[in-house]
């Protein structure tokens, strides 16, 4: 990269640039400034103490207001606790399914099957339905 | 006038200010842009003063904080500036008035010639011309490589050379 100047380049060069107005200092500078008040002051805000100092100004006129209500949640809080149901879970588990339950599902099963025209099913395949599968394929023996 | 962080904002101000201004007014062609820029710049700088440390080159960091900005103004002009921009000479020129008559002339024919040309050579030319800036530097303060600094040096001012070797000829041999 050659950075040697010609004399067309070099007279480019001796062109005098414009002059920056006076007056734009202080406008300029003034604005700068009073963004950057603005700027410290924003974070001087966000910073814990100043955020506590200003919830207590908050607080601080009606003290007894907030303090009641304070104690109107802390009662809330207590009788909610209080009357939460302490009963144990119904049926975590299913238990198995008592014979008498067995049969009456028997019964069901043979009455759907003489009404979708089953009759002549045997009673050893009807006992076959009974076996304890997952209720996919129970549907599809119950359509067979 | 002192600043919340200790940042010396009159001193960066009286230090680069006037070579931010020309090398803006060069690209945007805008005096109002301009200044807009240049407020936005010290604001910037006045709001993060950590931008600033760690920082070797003072110069060379603002000349990118202000090309950025500009480059992001003339995105925001949108193509009803870009017109604008193609006719900048008629409007603002770069260049202090001369009283000579031929000086005239040629600064005025230079800064419609500089007008003309896309904004990115016309900022490798400044920076090369104007603030003497090696193409390394220049690379640098504008983040782009060597070469293409280079590149769109040579672009540049062989379009300015076509367009006023007339007027530099004939201005030679008349001094």
């Amino acid at each position: 990269m050659n950075e040697e100047m010609e004399p067309f380049e070099r007279r480019l060069s001796r062109q005098p640039l414009r002059q920056i107005p006076a007056g734009w200092r202080a406008e300029i500078l003034a604005v700068a400034v009073r963004e950057s008040r603005v700027e410290s002051r924003e974070q001087a805000n966000l910073r814990p103490s100043t955020l506590a100092s200003r919830l207590s100004t908050i607080l601080w006129p009606h003290p007894k207001a907030w303090a009641g209500l304070a104690a109107v949640w802390v009662l809330i809080f207590c009788v909610d606790f209080s009357m939460r149901d302490k009963s144990p879970v119904v049926a975590e588990k299913a238990a198995p399914p008592s014979p008498e339950v067995v049969a009456e599902l028997k019964q069901q099963q043979r009455m759907l099957a003489e009404l979708i025209g089953a009759r002549d099913t045997s009673d050893a395949d009807r006992s076959k339905l009974w076996t304890p599968q997952p209720r996919s394929e129970r549907v599809e023996i119950l359509m067979a | 006038m002192k600043m919340p962080a200790g940042l010396d904002i009159e001193r960066l101000y009286d230090e680069h200010a006037q070579p931010l201004f020309a090398f803006l007014l060069n690209f945007t062609r805008d005096e109002a842009d301009t200044r807009d820029l240049l407020q936005e710049i010290f604001v910037k700088l006045a709001r993060e003063p950590k931008l600033l440390s760690g920082v070797r080159d003072e110069r060379a960091f603002l000349i990118r904080l202000a090309h950025n900005a500009a480059i992001d103004l003339i995105r925001r002009r949108g193509a009803r500036d870009r017109t604008r921009e193609n006719f900048a000479a008629e409007t603002v020129s770069p260049f202090a008035p001369a009283r000579d008559p031929d000086e005239k002339y040629f600064r005025d024919e230079l800064a419609a010639a500089l007008a003309e040309l896309p904004a990115e050579q016309r900022a490798v030319l400044h920076l090369k011309l104007w603030e003497e800036l090696t193409f390394g530097e220049i690379a640098a303060a504008l983040d782009i490589p060597p070469n293409t600094a280079a590149s769109r040096y040579r672009y540049g001012i062989d379009k300015l050379r076509d367009r006023l070797r007339p007027i530099h000829e004939e201005t030679r041999k008349a001094e």
